[in-house]
C-alpha cells in the first residue's frame, strides 16, 4: 500500500492525511466545486474533482471515486465516516477496483447495518438487546401492522430506521396518537438519508446511558476492545460531547461491556476498526443498541486516553498486519479524555445552521488540547454537508482536570464571521448536572426546553464596552489608514487610541445594549 | 483613562490600565460588526435608523426581546435550503410557537415557528422549493 486515496472531506479527510504523512504513504483528496480550495484539498499530496456540490452528484458518486483512485494511482480507499463509509456497495466496488477497503468487508457492513440484523446477531452471541421489533417494517407495511407490535412493546416506543445511524430516520412516540406521524417523519427522513425507509421499533429505556465500546479487529481473527466512550449528553439524538472513561462504569462493568462487544464482533469475524453502542439503564444493566462499521467521529478521545492511534491501525489492519495491541492497555484509561463537536451552528436560534465565510479563526492549544478541525479564517461552510467544523478533544489526568482544559480552551477559541456551538459548550460544561457526570441521553433536550431559548453566554456590560473600544477603533484605522502597527502607534500622540478615547466611540452601539434600552 | 489599543492583523489587545483584553474584530456586513472580547461575541452596528435587512438571526432576536410581534409578522428562511413541508394554508389559524415551514439545509430539518398566535394570510413557498436566504415564506397575522 503506497497512496491512499480518502473518499470524504472537511475535518476526518484532514484527519486521515495526516495519518497518511505520518506513515510515509502518499494521500489523495477528493472534492466537489465549492471544496475546491478546501484544506482537505490543499494539504494533500493529490486531488481530484468529482463533481458538483449536492452530495448525490459528488462524495456520494461510486463511480467518480474509482475514476479517482484509478487516475491518480491510489492502491487504497479510506471512506472516513459518514458519506460512504457504510455503504457496502462501495467497499464492494473498491474490492472490484483491486483497491484496499480500509474497513470492514462489505459483507461485514451489511449485516450489520441492517438494524434488525445486527440485533439477531448480538442475541446469538448472548448480549441482551432492547426489548423490541425483530423484523424490519418495509415501505409497504401498514401503519396498523407496526401500530399492533407497538402495543406489544408497549409506549413509549422509538422508531428508528433499519438502514439507520446518526440519528437519522429516529423518532420517540409517547402514546398511540403520535405514532402515524412520526412513522411518516422516520421514513421520509431515513429515506432521504439512506435511500431505505424500512423501520423498526424498541422500546424506550427509562433515563438510559450511552455507552458505546470501540474496537479493532485483524484479518487472522483477533478483536481487541477498547475502555469504553460514554456519548450520553445528546441533542436530539445527536451526540456533541462525548468522553472515556464512563463516570458511571466500573471495572466490573467495564470488562462486561467490552467483553460482550468483543463476543458480537468475533460473531460476524469483524475486521479494522468498529462501535458496539449500548444503553446502559438506571439499574446498570447493558443492551446491545447497533454497531457502527467505521471509524467513529469521536475516536479521539480513545486516542487520548490508550495512546493508540486507531487510524494508523486502520491502515496497518487493511494491508494484512496482526493486531499485536496488548488488550491490557485498550482498556485501561490513562486519564480522561472529552469531545466537544463544534458545529457551525446558531445556539441562540436553535441550533439552526449558520453557512457562510469564516472572516477570522484561531484555535486553541496548550496542555492536553487537541483540535481537529477542517477549516480555517476564510473558508466557506458550505450549505451542502454536515455542519461539523471541528472537534475540540481536552486530556487531564482526571475528569475535572480535563473540564477545567476544555473550558480554558474554549475560551481561547476564537471564530467570527458565522454561529458556532462554542457559547453552548461554555455553559453546557458549567452545568451542575455535567460537572458530577448525573445525566442520561434525554438529559439536554430536557434542559434546553426549560431554558425556553434564553441566549447562551450573553455579554455582560464589560465585554460590551471593550466590544464598543474596539468598533471605534476598527472605524478609524481600518480602510481609512494603512493597517499597520507602525502606523497605529507611530502616529501623533492625541491620536493614540483615536476616537476610542471618547468611551464607547461615537456611532457605534453593541445590539445587544441598544436592545436593552428599547425594551 | 485613556485605553491603550494596539493591532496585529485582525486581533486587537486593549488595555484598561492594566487590565487586558484580547478581542478580534470583522465587519460581517456594511456596517455590522463582530466583536470577540476573550472568547465572548458582541455584535456591534452603527447606531441610528437600521442599515440594510440586518440578518434573520438578529431581526428575530429583536422581535423576541423587544415583543415585538404587533401587526403582520413574516416568516423567512434563515439560510439557503429546501422546504421539506409547509405545515399550514392562507386562513389557518396558528397558536404562537406553532410550526409553519420545515426547511432543509446542511442535511438537518428545520422547523420554523410561529413567532404569535394569530391567522396565516400568505404562503409564498411550496414543498421541494429551493430557497435562499431571507426569502418570505409565510405571513402571519
Amino acid at each position: 500500500m503506497r497512496k491512499i486515496l480518502i473518499a470524504n472531506r472537511g475535518e476526518i479527510a484532514v484527519r486521515v492525511i495526516r495519518a497518511c504523512r505520518d506513515m510515509g504513504l502518499a494521500s489523495v483528496a477528493v472534492y466537489a466545486e465549492c471544496d475546491r480550495a478546501a484544506r482537505h484539498v490543499r494539504m494533500a499530496d493529490e486531488a481530484v474533482a468529482i463533481g458538483p456540490n449536492p452530495p448525490a452528484d459528488s462524495y456520494l458518486r461510486i463511480d467518480r471515486l474509482i475514476d479517482a483512485a484509478a487516475q491518480t494511482g491510489a492502491d487504497a480507499v479510506h471512506p472516513g465516516y459518514g458519506f460512504l463509509a457504510e455503504n457496502e456497495d462501495f467497499a464492494a466496488a473498491c474490492r472490484d477496483a483491486g483497491l484496499r477497503f480500509i474497513g470492514p468487508t462489505p459483507e461485514a457492513i451489511a449485516l450489520m447495518g441492517s438494524k434488525t440484523a445486527a440485533r439477531a446477531e448480538a442475541v446469538k452471541a448472548g448480549v441482551p438487546v432492547v426489548p423490541g421489533s425483530d423484523d424490519p417494517f418495509g415501505a409497504d407495511v401498514p401503519d396498523a401492522t407496526i401500530a399492533a407490535a407497538a402495543e406489544q412493546i408497549g409506549y413509549p416506543v422509538m422508531i428508528k430506521a433499519v438502514a439507520g445511524g446518526g440519528g437519522k430516520g429516529m423518532r420517540l412516540v409517547a402514546d398511540p396518537g403520535g405514532l402515524a406521524s412520526a412513522i411518516r417523519a422516520a421514513r421520509s427522513e431515513a429515506g432521504a438519508a439512506f435511500g431505505d425507509s424500512a423501520i423498526y421499533l424498541e422500546r424506550r429505556l427509562i433515563r438510559p446511558r450511552h455507552i458505546e465500546v470501540q474496537l479493532l479487529g485483524d484479518a487472522h481473527g483477533h478483536v481487541v476492545p477498547f475502555v469504553e466512550r460514554e456519548c450520553s449528553i445528546q441533542r436530539r439524538h445527536q451526540k456533541v460531547i462525548e468522553e472515556t472513561p464512563s463516570a458511571v462504569v466500573s471495572p466490573k462493568l467495564r470488562a462486561q461491556l467490552t467483553s460482550a462487544a468483543a463476543a458480537v464482533a468475533r460473531a460476524v469475524r469483524y475486521t479494522n476498526a468498529g462501535t458496539i453502542e449500548f444503553l446502559l439503564d438506571e439499574d446498570g444493566r447493558f443492551y446491545f443498541l447497533e454497531m457502527n462499521t467505521r471509524l467513529q467521529v469521536e475516536h479521539p478521545v480513545t486516542e487520548m486516553v490508550t495512546g493508540v492511534d486507531l487510524v494508523r491501525w486502520q491502515i496497518r489492519i487493511a494491508r494484512g498486519e496482526r493486531l499485536d495491541l496488548d488488550p491490557a492497555v485498550a482498556i485501561t484509561p490513562r486519564g480522561h479524555g472529552i469531545e466537544c463537536r463544534i458545529y457551525a451552528e446558531d445556539p441562540d436560534a436553535g441550533f439552526m445552521p449558520s453557512p457562510g465565510r469564516i472572516a477570522a479563526m484561531r484555535v486553541p492549544a496548550g496542555p492536553g488540547i487537541r483540535d481537529d478541525s477542517g477549516v480555517e479564517a476564510g473558508a466557506e461552510i458550505p450549505i451542502y454537508y454536515d455542519p461539523l467544523i471541528s472537534k475540540l478533544v481536552a486530556w487531564g489526568a482526571d475528569r475535572r482536570e480535563a473540564i477545567d482544559r476544555m473550558q480554558r480552551a474554549l475560551r481561547e477559541y476564537d471564530i467570527l464571521g458565522i454561529r458556532t456551538t462554542v457559547p453552548f459548550f461554555r455553559w453546557m460544561l458549567a452545568q451542575p448536572a455535567f460537572e458530577s457526570a448525573v445525566f442520561h441521553t434525554g438529559y439536554l433536550d430536557e434542559l434546553l426546553q426549560q431554558r425556553q431559548g434564553e441566549p447562551f453566554g450573553s455579554p455582560d456590560k464589560e465585554d460590551e464596552e471593550v466590544a464598543a473600544l474596539a468598533a471605534a477603533a476598527y472605524t478609524t484605522y481600518v480602510g481609512r489608514v494603512p493597517p499597520s502597527t507602525h502606523d497605529m502607534r507611530g502616529g501623533p500622540a492625541g491620536n493614540r487610541g483615536g476616537p476610542a478615547g471618547n468611551r464607547g466611540g461615537p456611532g457605534w452601539k453593541s445590539v445587544a445594549r441598544a436592545e436593552s434600552l428599547r425594551e | 483613562m485613556k485605553p491603550d489599543i494596539v493591532r496585529t492583523g485582525d486581533t486587537w489587545s486593549i488595555l484598561l490600565g492594566t487590565r487586558s483584553y484580547e478581542v478580534t474584530v470583522v465587519e460581517e456586513a456594511p456596517g455590522e460588526l463582530a466583536v470577540s472580547v476573550d472568547g465572548r461575541v458582541v455584535q456591534v452596528r452603527r447606531a441610528g435608523p437600521a442599515g440594510p435587512a440586518g440578518l434573520a438571526r438578529r431581526t428575530r432576536q429583536e422581535k423576541h426581546v423587544a415583543g415585538g410581534t404587533e401587526g403582520p409578522q413574516t416568516i423567512t428562511a434563515p439560510m439557503p435550503g429546501r422546504i421539506v413541508k409547509v405545515l399550514v394554508t392562507p386562513g389557518d389559524a396558528v397558536a404562537a410557537r406553532q410550526g409553519l415551514v420545515v426547511v432543509e439545509a446542511m442535511k438537518m430539518e428545520n422547523e420554523l415557528r410561529s413567532p404569535k398566535a394569530g391567522t396565516v394570510t400568505d404562503v409564498r413557498v411550496t414543498q421541494g422549493q429551493l430557497v435562499d436566504a431571507r426569502a418570505v415564506l409565510v405571513v402571519v397575522e
